[in-house]
């Protein structure tokens, strides 16, 4: 039997939920899986070792820092779903703006909860991750793709290719063109652009493709009237960290 | 000599929540519920960043009740922009809440309650022994998941929910398949409420004082207007005047109350309120339950939520034939920032939420305040954990703490 961990740090449970949305696969892998920990879903939640570990959320409090570490030591595979897990999330996309104190009086005021706190980080400033299935939230056929995979001996292979790919297999009209912002030509594909197919522009939510234009972008973002740091806050919105700086400055010097 | 109980991590609830209770000679001492979840910084995330981004960034809140965080951010910034949107758009936000309340609904009542009642761990090994039970579970979130996605865009975090209204609409087609799927649901969910109708609920009543719901017929509209059933009414603006949130240093979710009292909000202090204006099917259904309403029994809340399963496929079914009937080419407002402050509020499943949002003229935020659902429940809870503790004094540690963990996701924090 294999044994799976389901584990969540500091996140909306949005990821979970969609692994429990995942019906038949989990009807199919009754019987070679055993869910070992997952206590969203069920009690008696072992933490033995584990053939593979997914985690959902983000580093925050030092109890995510001590469950990961410990996940960590156990598991075989260690699989991070979702964007809080793989760059930080939407917690994270004010990091560099402010420091912890700023953040945290912005919510408690003077008052400060007992649980020591960090900035929201991604997994991987912590541990070593094996996979990543950024996603806000992860796409459910990745997911599927993913237990497949591993449980036949096979390295899932997820191409960094723009959502852009995806929006032309769909046969969407291009939203850029139409005069509407979209972050499909800079964003890791994979979802099968849903959010472009109902005309709204894809908000980057999986993250950075390979070789991203951000300047390009930005350009024509400017021409559309999404000037400055609006645009590059609607680019950071999902990326956090993974939003080069560079970039950012040449816009400064562009726009404000 | 000191004696104490501690549940570290509650299972089957969304989040991360820890129970401590503490006797000493005896006598209970404290009782603690703590939330210790890390902070997302929502208020602060939220600040310099484009009206139209605020929807968007709030539906992270909560991976199941996205739909009720982005809708409260909408009808908050309409409010501070003087935004009045198209009836084609309450329409389909109406339908978006009856897709929300099935797979919240069902995800709550199916895989994290009823293992308590059959006697499992959790659904997947439920569903070894009781395939079909599972399965019904699956077949509701399923169809409640069809309606988000078709209207949203995707099951979880829909981009498409915006502020005015939508980028899009689904064609009238998939909307007659809507309407076919709910009314298919219907003795699927017929079935849902017999069941948990029929579970072996723990005798308990709450001293909890004040119940709390939107002034709405029921959740799948909307409304302004809060009342309680101390009969006292006040509106959206109001609200943080009558609801005061502090922060305790034990929890990360900050603790609400009600003109300094605990309150309950919720499916069963709804139905508790609100239940006489259910749609005439349930009411019919309902008066044939063993269970009876109102009722202080926080346990009732599954029973409560099956109601609310009912009545929202009944009422998806009367809101798609509107949609139908109406101008699906109008389904966007126009939306121009103006400087000022807009309040919304929402009944979301686990009971009713409220966002603020300031505004510059140019349409940044300045500042917002989200009161969430976990919040306010957090100190009528704790009420309810004391008087469990204290009514069922005398069964072992093993069985008190079983039912404190039932209790806390009675409430599906």
């Amino acid at each position: 039997m294999v044994k799976v961990g389901v584990m969540g740090l500091t996140g909306c449970s949005g990821c979970q939920c969609e692994i429990l949305n995942c019906e038949d696969a989990i009807n199919r892998l009754i019987g070679r899986v055993e869910f070992s920990y997952f206590p969203l879903a069920q009690d008696s939640n072992g933490f033995s070792d584990f053939d593979i570990l997914f985690v959902e959320g983000s580093v925050s409090t030092e109890l995510d820092r001590e469950k990961l570490i410990e996940g960590r030591k156990r598991a075989k595979i260690l699989v991070a779903v979702g964007t809080c897990s793989c760059y930080g999330g939407v917690q994270s996309q004010r990091n560099d703006e402010a420091s912890l104190e700023e953040m945290l009086r912005a919510v408690y005021g003077e008052k400060r909860p007992e649980v020591r706190v960090f900035k929201p980080a991604p997994l991987s400033e912590v541990v070593e991750v094996d996979y990543e299935l950024p996603g806000c939230p992860m796409d459910k056929k990745q997911f599927v793709y993913t237990v497949a995979s591993l449980l036949n001996g096979v390295e899932p292979f997820f191409p960094k290719i723009p959502v852009c790919h995806e929006c032309k297999l769909s046969e969407n009209e291009c939203l850029l063109l139409n005069g509407i912002p979209c972050q499909g030509p800079v964003s890791f594909s994979g979802c099968g652009a849903p959010c472009t197919a109902q005309g709204v522009g894809c908000q980057g939510c999986r993250g950075n493709c390979d070789f991203p234009n951000f300047e390009e972008l930005l350009s024509i973002y400017d021409r559309l009237g999404l000037k400055g740091e609006d645009a590059v806050r609607f680019l950071k919105v999902f990326r956090g960290k993974t939003l080069p700086k560079l970039k950012e400055r040449s816009v400064d010097e562009k726009g404000a | 000599m000191r004696r104490e109980l501690s549940i570290n991590h509650l299972s089957r609830v969304e989040g991360h929540g820890a129970v401590n209770i503490l006797f000493e000679n005896e006598r209970l001492k404290e009782i603690r519920l703590r939330f210790t979840e890390g902070p997302r910084f929502f208020e602060f995330i939220t600040r310099e960043r484009l009206y139209s981004e605020i929807p968007k960034i709030v539906s992270r809140i909560c991976g199941i009740c996205y739909v009720s965080h982005r809708l409260a951010s909408a009808f908050a910034v309409e409010d501070a922009f003087g935004v009045k949107v198209p009836k084609t758009v309450e329409l389909l936000r109406r339908l978006l809440v009856v897709g929300e309340f099935l797979e919240s609904h069902a995800l709550h009542l199916y895989f994290l309650a009823l293992p308590d009642y059959m006697g499992y761990p959790g659904a997947i090994q439920m569903a070894k022994d009781y395939p079909n039970i599972v399965k019904r579970g699956f077949k509701i979130k399923e169809v409640g998941n069809r309606i988000m996605k078709l209207i949203g865009g995707k099951t979880v975090h829909g981009e498409n929910i915006l502020v005015g209204g939508f980028a899009s609409v689904p064609q009238k087609e998939s909307l007659e398949r809507v309407g076919n799927d709910l009314r298919a649901l219907i003795p699927e969910l017929e079935a849902t409420l017999s069941l948990f109708d029929s579970l072996d609920y723990p005798e308990f009543e709450s001293d909890v004082p004040v119940s709390v719901s939107l002034d709405s017929r029921d959740v799948t509209e909307f409304s302004d207007l809060v009342v309680t059933s101390d009969g006292e009414r006040f509106t959206r603006k109001e609200y943080e005047l009558f609801v005061k949130e502090e922060v305790a240093s034990y929890s990360t979710a900050k603790i609400s109350r009600l003109n300094g009292k605990p309150f309950v909000i919720g499916p069963l202090a709804r139905v508790n309120l609100k239940g006489g204006a259910l749609h005439p099917a349930v009411r019919e259904e309902m008066s044939l339950l063993k269970t009876k309403f109102p009722s202080k029994n926080s346990f009732y809340n599954n029973v409560a939520r099956a109601v609310e399963l009912l009545n929202a496929a009944y009422r998806g079914v009367e809101i798609v034939e509107e949609l139908l009937e109406s101008d699906l080419e109008s389904f966007n407002a126009s939306v121009e920032p103006v400087e000022g402050t807009g309040y919304g509020v929402k009944e979301a499943p686990r009971g009713t939420l409220y966002h603020r949002y300031s505004f510059s003229k140019d349409g940044h935020c300045t500042g917002a305040n989200i009161i969430t659902p976990t919040a306010q429940l957090q100190s009528a809870v704790e009420e309810d954990l004391k008087n469990l503790v204290e009514s069922y004094s005398s069964v072992s540690d093993r069985e008190l703490k079983k039912l404190a963990e039932m209790l806390v996701r009675a409430y599906d924090p």
